[in-house]
């Protein structure tokens, strides 16, 4: 085993590291905003705010997302740019930002329509009664409470996230599987970039891991007084 | 008297099941009304209908002079003036007592915190829980829950007060110190509409006694005439199995 060759490309992996923790960031956050947006239409009770949110979640969720990566990639950004804003085609990562948002929205939405029903709809109603409108309830009396009951499955939903996201090496986006395809391939050593390209990632989950925990925590009522 | 509540052909339907047939009822400022009745003779559904938590089939829901049924009456504006306590007590299991009962004034009325707070207090000291304002309602028994929710709904100081069943999940000695509460309320001129199965309460408290079965009001009176000399046969067969 040749560790020498890592050091060699260690750009292409501190790049890779970079890259692909952006795209867990980004899709992330852009999942979480179309999550809740997709999660709410959906227990709306109103038609035509709840089928096209069961038609999207429907789709992201039973299709590969590396298929929907392609199709992002090749079909929907260059249509949308070249043909129809006349303008040239994004860098690649915004592919992998777009496919992965969107993939992430439909699994968050499901997490955050779980979370919401979960909580009894005396609370609701409490707050209703009080005067607050729909929103206010939501937003101060709902929502925290789903929030916590949401943390565990969203912390695996995060993590699959960052682990998915080696899915956009195919369409070339520098990420840290890409690095070590491409220091595998220069130079004919099996195990060592592969290997550092695990590591890498092991280290990212177990940071995110260890956030969502920190949360967890937080968000708990119980060991007063914090 | 001036009306507070005012019923009028009220008809709710869940699906194909009809719970109210038809309610006239009105309720008049600083009354205390209670309505008994066998359980799913529609008496809880009656008192959510009165601040619109259950939507209405047909008829009409006027408090304090505004329509609630018409379609552009402003409900969470009538709400705040309509109190609600429940019998799953519903706190904000997130929020320490005291956030629990400024929520609504900070929020909806957008008093500053000091004032909410300083009010918060006064209406915990009101229902003897003064020093439990900074803990989280997990820590709380039944019946402290019970008034710190009664305290929540009275620091939007509402001119009606609406209880549903608020005795039903408590242990027995820790009814009294609810009821304990309510009275004290009652005395005080507050315009209360309970559901209860606390014959004893609704006899001493209450100005009018409500009998309902089967999605209609059977009978009415005051606490007196309803227990001790009922007129009608199916509010004498009630009567006497609870009593």
């Amino acid at each position: 085993m040749d560790w020498s060759v890592v050091w060699e490309y260690k750009n292409l992996f501190i790049t890779g590291v970079w890259v692909t923790f952006i795209l867990t960031l980004v899709g992330i956050s852009v999942g979480l905003v179309i999550g809740l947006t997709t999660g709410l239409m959906r227990l709306s009770g109103i038609g035509w705010l709840q089928i096209p949110a069961k038609v999207y979640v429907d789709i992201f969720r039973g299709t590969p997302l590396l298929l929907q990566i392609f199709f992002v990639h090749f079909a929907v950004i260059p249509t949308i740019w070249e043909d129809v804003m006349k303008l040239e085609v994004p860098d690649f990562i915004f592919s992998g930002f777009v496919a992965l948002s969107l993939n992430a929205g439909a699994y968050i939405a499901e997490i955050f329509r779980g979370g919401i029903k979960s909580i009894d709809k005396g609370q609701m109603e409490a707050a209703r009664s009080l005067g607050m409108s729909y929103a206010q309830a939501m937003r101060h009396i709902i929502l925290p409470q789903a929030f916590k009951r949401m943390l565990p499955p969203l912390g695996n939903e995060f993590i699959a996230l960052l682990k998915d996201s080696s899915l956009v090496a195919p369409i070339a986006v520098h990420d840290l599987t890409y690095a070590a395809n491409i220091t595998a391939k220069n130079t004919w050593e099996r195990w060592t970039p592969y290997i550092t390209a695990g590591v890498l990632y092991f280290m990212l989950t177990y940071l995110l891991s260890r956030v969502v925990f920190w949360l967890e925590r937080r968000y708990s009522t119980e060991g007063e007084d914090r | 008297m001036t009306e507070r509540i005012r019923i009028e052909g009220l008809v709710k339907n869940f699906g194909s099941t009809k719970v109210l047939k038809g309610i006239d009822l009105t309720v008049r400022e600083r009354e205390v009304v209670s309505l008994i009745g066998p359980s799913g003779s529609g008496k809880s559904t009656l008192l959510r209908c009165m601040n619109l938590l259950e939507s209405v089939t047909e008829g009409k829901v006027v408090v304090g002079g505004k329509d609630l049924t018409a379609p552009d009456t402003n409900l969470d504006q009538v709400r705040t003036e309509m109190g609600m306590v429940f019998q799953q007590f519903n706190l904000f299991p997130h929020m320490r007592v005291i956030e629990n009962i400024t929520l609504a004034p900070i929020r909806v009325r957008k008093w500053d915190r000091e004032r909410a707070e300083q009010k918060a207090m006064n209406l915990l000291r009101k229902v003897g829980l003064e020093e439990k304002a900074r803990v989280y309602p997990e820590k709380l028994s039944g019946g402290q829950m019970q008034r710190v929710a009664i305290a929540r709904a009275l620091a939007m100081d509402p001119k009606v007060m609406l209880f549903d069943e608020p005795t039903s999940a408590l242990d027995p000695e820790m009814i009294k110190e609810v009821l304990g509460v309510m009275k004290h309320l009652a005395r005080e001129g507050m315009t209360m509409v309970i559901v209860t199965h606390e014959m004893g309460f609704a006899r001493e408290v209450c100005d009018r006694v409500l009998f309902m079965d089967d999605g209609r009001i059977i009978e009415e009176g005051k606490p007196s005439e309803l227990f001790d000399q009922p007129r009608e046969d199916r509010t004498r067969a009630f009567l006497s199995k609870v009593l």
